[in-house]
């Protein structure tokens, strides 16, 4: 009998786990939530269940016991959790778990300890891996943290020990303003979390953000699959990806994809995983933490790796042993990823919702869509604004920059605003195309004036003044003066040549 | 003498599209021949058309155009995703703006006064016509010999201030052209 894999995750992601269950031989589950009742990802599932989740606060995706309730109803042997959602939550792994049904990631126990930041470092260090420097234990007055700044360098940042959120957090440029600014970073942690503790860390003024893809078995083989460069973000929000990256270096990938591998196996890790870094100027880079889901960036690597990550998700949950091997690894041409995100890139970003009047893909051997929508759907304000990917494949980083410009010159969508325009512009300024860029390029260099260019200009100006004209010259023709040589000509004979 | 001028004479068919930047498109469309915007024509193609979204081909590369939003003769139309806002007008409502508005760019009267005593022998365009700067407008005689008179300016024909076979003094008054250059 066929596997049952329920995948608790909607849109791109939810086609992305179906294909994957296919090739493997399995019967694809699906929920069928109100909130999106007729989402194109119900197209490809073999099996849908409703989620009925109108009236409930929650969306069925964020629904841990609704999910595996349903799933033990329906019969289901796996479930995938995608990303997002549940996907790194470790009651929601084990709740499954407990109830017989195979989670597809790593162990509850190792989401629990990846998603504590204070854990996950100091696993780190015992794997030898690079943290960023900073005060180990609490730092108790401006002057200890004025002595422990002179020591590692400024600018520094303080943070709330019990902190989050960014309360509780300054950033210290130079020793004359430490006092004020540990004053008040203090005072404010107490209000917040009724702890005034202070730690100390360098703080990178430009960094660059790289992660290292890896896949783990149960019996203890791990492979490194390579980084990502994901720096183009908005407010932590990766917009574009690329892999490799330009930054690392052969004897650099080395070195960091051995550190990842020394990490998950010394934390006993299976399944697909990422390892964070953050680079500095120097290129010198730190762990920051692990992800423990598939992330919506994989696309990249699988292209440049020729790697199916979510096919071995599934087959490492089965039980299967990895078959590849480190040194049949091997990073071909470049890769890189554009989110299309219904935010109007003019406008700070804002969500756009409504109904997708007409959406057009690019499509070339080198093209890779992952897209949840299609003519005719609907984006609605409950969940996320991305509505798909366009991953490109080129030989080296100058022609995946000019396969990926030329590809989101044909994508088009009408109904709303999306993030396409944003990514041309990233991908013909300067410092994407000598690969300076860094995660403050969004807030530091862009502004929406960017996206504008001469030829748009006028080619709106032209289109605007055709829909005027036809309309100033319908009215004339109302007029008894009117003579029977209507605009429209030029367009009609335009139309006719096609 | 085979000199084709871009602007053909109706009038009717140029128009202004002036962003909020102040940029100003100048765009004349003929009847059977590709537009001409700010004097030059550009070989763009039409490729669809389809309610209120259009695509055109130019150099080599597509540009969707979807217009966004209107009110009155202000239009937001994007393209290729980013949007740009336009107000627009008719030539005629161009130069009608262009007299009172005393704080935007004056249009200028280009007055053409006769360069010499003579006759007028013949006039080719009329009040209203679109004309291109160098195109002939009349033609004067004089000492036997028949100059012909051009337009010093892109522009509409604003008067006409003499009539065929009529004696003119030199400096006197021929035309009035609204000038439609920058």
């Amino acid at each position: 009998m066929k596997k049952r894999l329920l995948i608790a995750n909607r849109s791109e992601i939810a086609i992305r786990i179906i294909r994957s269950a296919h090739k493997l031989g399995m019967l694809a589950v699906v929920f069928q939530s109100d909130r999106e009742p007729d989402a194109l990802y119900l197209n490809y599932a073999d099996e849908i269940i409703p989620a009925r989740d109108a009236g409930n606060e929650k969306a069925i995706f964020l629904d841990a016991e609704r999910i595996v309730e349903l799933a033990l109803e329906h019969n289901i042997d796996l479930i995938h959790p995608g990303y997002g959602f549940l996907s790194e939550n470790p009651d929601f792994a084990e709740l499954c778990v407990s109830n017989g049904i195979n989670f597809i990631g790593p162990s509850p126990e190792l989401i629990r300890e990846m998603g504590l930041k204070t854990v996950a470092k100091s696993m780190a260090i015992k794997a030898g891996l690079p943290l960023v420097p900073g005060s180990d234990g609490a730092i108790n007055d401006a002057e200890a943290a004025k002595a422990y700044a002179d020591k590692i360098g400024y600018p520094v940042i303080l943070k709330a020990s019990a902190g989050g959120g960014g309360r509780g957090m300054r950033i210290v440029e130079k020793p004359e303003t430490m006092e004020r600014n540990f004053k008040s970073a203090s005072e404010e942690a107490l209000a917040a979390f009724d702890n005034g503790d202070m730690f100390i860390e360098k703080y990178l003024q430009n960094p660059k953000h790289l992660e290292f893809q890896i896949i783990g078995d149960k019996y203890g083989n791990v492979v490194h699959l390579g980084e990502r460069e994901c720096s183009l973000q908005r407010k932590h929000q990766k917009i574009m990806e690329e892999a490799p990256s330009a930054s690392v270096t052969p004897e650099m990938r080395k070195e960091m994809g051995d550190m990842a591998i020394r990490f998950a196996k010394a934390i006993g890790y299976y399944s697909a995983g990422t390892i964070e870094f953050i680079m500095d100027e120097d290129r010198s880079y730190y762990f920051m933490e692990m992800n423990t889901r598939i992330q919506v960036e994989h696309p990249v690597t699988e292209m440049v790796t020729g790697v199916d990550l979510v096919d071995w998700q599934i087959r490492v949950a089965l039980g299967e042993e990895l078959t590849l091997k480190q040194e049949d690894i091997e990073i071909k041409g470049w890769a890189i990823e554009c989110r299309v995100n219904t935010e109007d890139p003019q406008n700070r970003f804002s969500p756009q919702t409504g109904f997708i009047d007409k959406i057009y893909f690019p499509k070339d051997k080198d093209i890779r869509i992952e897209s949840g929508v299609q003519t005719g759907s609907v984006v609605t304000p409950y969940f996320d604004s991305m509505i798909a990917k366009i991953i490109v494949h080129g030989k080296d980083r100058p022609d995946v920059i000019k396969k990926t410009l030329a590809a989101l010159y044909e994508f088009n969508l009408i109904g709303m605003k999306t993030t396409v325009p944003f990514c041309r512009t990233v991908l013909q300024h300067p410092e994407f195309i000598d690969a300076s860029y860094t995660t403050r390029w969004v807030d530091s260099v862009y502004t929406p004036e960017m996206l504008e260019n001469d030829e748009d200009e006028m080619i709106g100006a032209l289109a605007a003044t055709i829909m005027y004209a036809s309309e100033y010259l319908q009215l004339s023709s109302d007029l008894p003066t009117y003579k029977n040589d209507s605009l429209n000509v030029w367009v009609l004979n335009k139309r006719l040549n096609y | 003498m085979g000199t084709t001028y871009i602007y053909k004479r109706d009038a009717s068919r140029l128009f202004i599209a002036l962003r909020e930047n102040g940029k100003r498109f100048k765009i004349y469309i003929p009847k059977e021949s590709q537009p001409v915007i700010n004097g030059e024509e550009e070989d763009i193609d039409f490729v669809e058309q389809e309610d209120f979204h259009y695509a055109f081909d130019w150099k080599g590369k597509r540009y969707h155009c979807e217009l966004v939003s209107r009110d009155q003769n202000k239009a937001v139309v994007k393209v290729n995703g980013v949007e740009y806002k336009f107000s627009l007008e008719s030539l005629f409502s161009y130069i009608r703006h262009g007299m009172i508005d005393k704080d935007g760019k004056q249009i200028d009267e280009n007055n053409i006064v006769a360069p010499m005593p003579g006759k007028i022998v013949d006039i080719f365009l009329s009040e209203g016509d679109l004309v291109n700067e160098g195109e002939p407008i009349l033609s004067l005689e004089a000492m036997k010999m028949q100059n012909e008179i051009s337009a010093n300016c892109n522009g509409v024909i604003r008067k006409i201030r003499v009539q065929q076979g009529q004696s003119v003094m030199k400096d006197e008054l021929l035309v009035e052209i609204n000038s439609i250059d920058e």
